[in-house]
């Protein structure tokens, strides 16, 4: 059975809008089909997409045997949410003032979600999400309501313990009004087997709104990861987003933001650390549509074994997009000869007035430090352990939110 | 008869297949402090590499001990523990790691390596302040990344203090007056004599008399083309500042 040809009745079939948008999203699947070698946007992790044909939908009804209850052991406060199995947990939810999340099919069922389904990217260009849309059914759709700041981060935990072989997609609407701002953290885990999770989050960010959207990914060594975040910004609004990627088969973090008016800014930033034969992809494609944008970047890796770390980072600046920043900087520990790392950077710039810069670096541990801290009695390893960490740590200093940063630091 | 600290025997060692030492000997005992003076290029601080092992520094010949053990088949992160400390010439600064932990790091290694608790915050933090107060290092400058930006002579002092929380037995200090001002200097020279007691000795590598007026050697050495041509005690140095090296490395 082909990832296209599940046997499979999905929620609303009978809304006309809603299987003509599935329909639409298989067709695009269809004419693009599983990355190649000549797909652009995934020429050094397509294989790492492996085998598909094993794969099933889950369509059971969420049964839950208490394993995605909250985590008692953050380090700081927030409001939890949890996606068990690819399926949220429960209807309702403990949430502040000014902040409402539902199930993405109520949403649906409600007349909320239909305005921003889909209405963020291109489904031809990107196969997963079309494959995503083609089985929309499972995700939340999360509102921050005008001038709502909210207190403490939203936590949302993707926990994937009892499935082998599943095809998870879940799809997220994540809508932030006018002045509003929040942090949400998504924090990717569990033991499940041979998944593919497959998630798109569709962010709308109002004027003058702010969101800060972190992200631990840290699941089972056989799950593919293949996340997609779609994010449209509006005049003065501010996204920033962290990524952390651990080990997995494939872990790639897509970014396509598109600035759309004069004073939004946005910012990519990120660490992976790979030890055995996994591939982190952090992709991104940000569009200058609008003078007055700003964007930075800045990802870094450590890669060892045989493993591959891949980044592709796109700055497009729109022809109208004078006075625009566009900066972007990989760097990378390749600490192995098997080791492999892949950067493409790419800058489209149709404007004059702009300041843009990117840059990549790749090499192994600086032999001067690693000497002179043995030569003070700190063993190779030690060494080796502190170097990581501080190379890391220039990526981390860009959290605003200190326990966060903690957090994701003690778990590299 | 004090115990010797470093017995170097027919050493001979080449850096990317050039010979640099040849056939050096020399015994350092406890209490003593050694000078070993010589003009650039000689391999004075090829010798300082060779002693703590660095990669890409090759014995072909001789032996070393340090305290009754074969150094040489020690690897560097275990010379350091077991006593043997190189205030070096160009301390590396390393972004991204705070000095107080550097140096957390480095005294905890000791303490592991010699079978001791290692120290927690609290007690590591008492320690360094004093250590630090001595050599008019400020809490500032321990929270900043180790020796990034460091001026030279916050660099040599931030060597001295590593040194006086290491507590050697075999300290060698590579060009530690270069680029100092006369109150550095004297900073600097005060801390190394603190230290200085009959358990341990010190090697001292300079081009010039200034550090040994204030750090006063038992035996000076001059040394050349890889070896030593001539041992003496202060008067030498003297002498040599007055004459140059050429005469002696002519004499030959």
């Amino acid at each position: 059975m082909s990832l296209t040809e599940q046997n499979i009745t999905l929620w609303g079939d009978d809304i006309p809008w809603l299987a003509g948008l599935r329909e639409k999203g298989l067709n695009a699947f269809n004419k693009a089909g599983l990355p190649t070698a000549k797909t652009e946007a995934w020429k050094y992790s397509f294989k790492a997409v492996g085998q598909t044909e094993n794969l099933q939908i889950d369509t059971a009804p969420h049964e839950c045997d208490g394993h995605c209850h909250h985590l008692h052991d953050l380090p700081f406060k927030a409001y939890q949410i949890h996606v068990c199995d690819g399926k949220l947990h429960g209807e309702h939810f403990d949430l502040p003032q000014g902040v409402s999340l539902k199930p993405l099919v109520e949403a649906i069922y409600d007349g909320d979600a239909k305005a921003y389904l889909n209405k963020s990217f291109e489904a031809e260009k990107f196969p997963f999400a079309a494959l995503n849309t083609a089985y929309l059914e499972h995700g939340f759709m999360l509102v921050i309501e005008r001038g709502t700041v909210v207190d403490e981060p939203i936590f949302i935990r993707y926990h994937n313990e009892h499935t082998t072989n599943t095809f998870n997609n879940i799809r997220n609407l994540i809508v932030v009004e006018s002045r509003a701002k929040a942090e949400i953290i998504e924090y990717f885990d569990g033991n499940g087997i041979g998944n593919i999770n497959n998630i798109v989050n569709e962010i709308f960010l109002s004027t003058d709104s702010s969101l800060q959207h972190y992200k631990l990914q840290s699941e089972s060594a056989s799950t593919r990861h293949i996340s997609f975040n779609s994010i449209q910004q509006k005049s003065g609004s501010s996204y920033k987003c962290f990524v952390a990627q651990k080990e997995c088969t494939l872990a790639r973090h897509e970014s396509y933001i598109k600035l759309m008016q004069e004073g939004a800014s946005a910012e990519v930033n990120g660490i992976y650390k790979l030890n055995s034969d996994g591939v982190s992809d952090i992709t991104t494609n940000i569009r200058h549509l609008a003078p007055h944008t700003i964007s930075n970047q800045l990802v870094k890796g450590v890669v060892d074994g045989h493993a591959k770390g891949v980044f592709q980072g796109q700055i497009h600046i729109a022809p109208d997009a004078e006075q625009t920043e566009g900066y972007q900087l990989h760097r990378a520990l390749l600490l192995s000869d098997e080791g492999e790392v892949d950067c493409k950077p790419e800058l489209e710039i149709f404007a004059d007035d702009v300041k843009c810069s990117h840059g990549a670096t790749c090499g192994d541990l600086d032999k001067e430090q690693l000497f002179y801290m043995q030569s003070r009695g700190i063993n190779i390893n030690d060494a080796r352990r502190i170097l990581i960490e501080a190379y890391l740590q220039e990526v981390l200093n860009k959290i605003d939110n200190s326990a966060v940063a903690e957090w994701i630091k003690a778990q590299f | 008869m004090a115990e010797p600290i470093l017995e170097i025997k027919n050493l001979s060692a080449t850096v990317a297949g050039k010979e640099i030492i040849k056939n050096l000997n020399l015994t350092i005992n406890a209490d003593e402090v050694h000078a070993l003076m010589g003009p650039n290029g000689a391999g004075k601080s090829t010798l300082s590499y060779v002693l703590t092992g660095k990669p890409d520094y090759e014995v072909t010949g001789g032996e070393i001990r340090f305290c009754g053990k074969d150094l040489l088949a020690m690897k560097t992160d275990e010379r350091a523990s077991a006593g043997l400390f190189l205030s070096m010439q160009y301390p590396v600064a390393i972004p991204g790691v705070a000095t107080n932990n550097f140096l957390k790091h480095a005294v905890n290694a000791k303490r592991k390596y010699e079978g001791l608790p290692e120290l927690d915050a609290a007690e590591f933090l008492k320690l360094l302040r004093t250590e630090a107060k001595n050599l008019n290092i400020g809490a500032d400058m321990l929270k900043r990344e180790i020796n990034v930006g460091f001026s030279g002579g916050e660099k040599k002092r931030m060597e001295i203090l590593q040194m006086s929380l290491l507590k050697p037995s075999l300290a060698i200090l590579d060009e530690a007056d270069s680029g100092l001002d006369i109150d550095a200097l004297k900073l600097v020279a005060d801390g190394v004599n603190k230290l200085h007691n009959e358990t341990n000795a010190l090697l001292i590598i300079t081009h010039h008399l200034d550090l040994l007026n204030h750090i006063e050697p038992d035996i000076v050495h001059i040394y050349a083309d890889g070896h030593i041509i001539k041992s003496g005690d202060k008067n030498l140095a003297i002498e040599l500042e007055k004459s140059g090296y050429k005469t002696f490395v002519d004499a030959e």
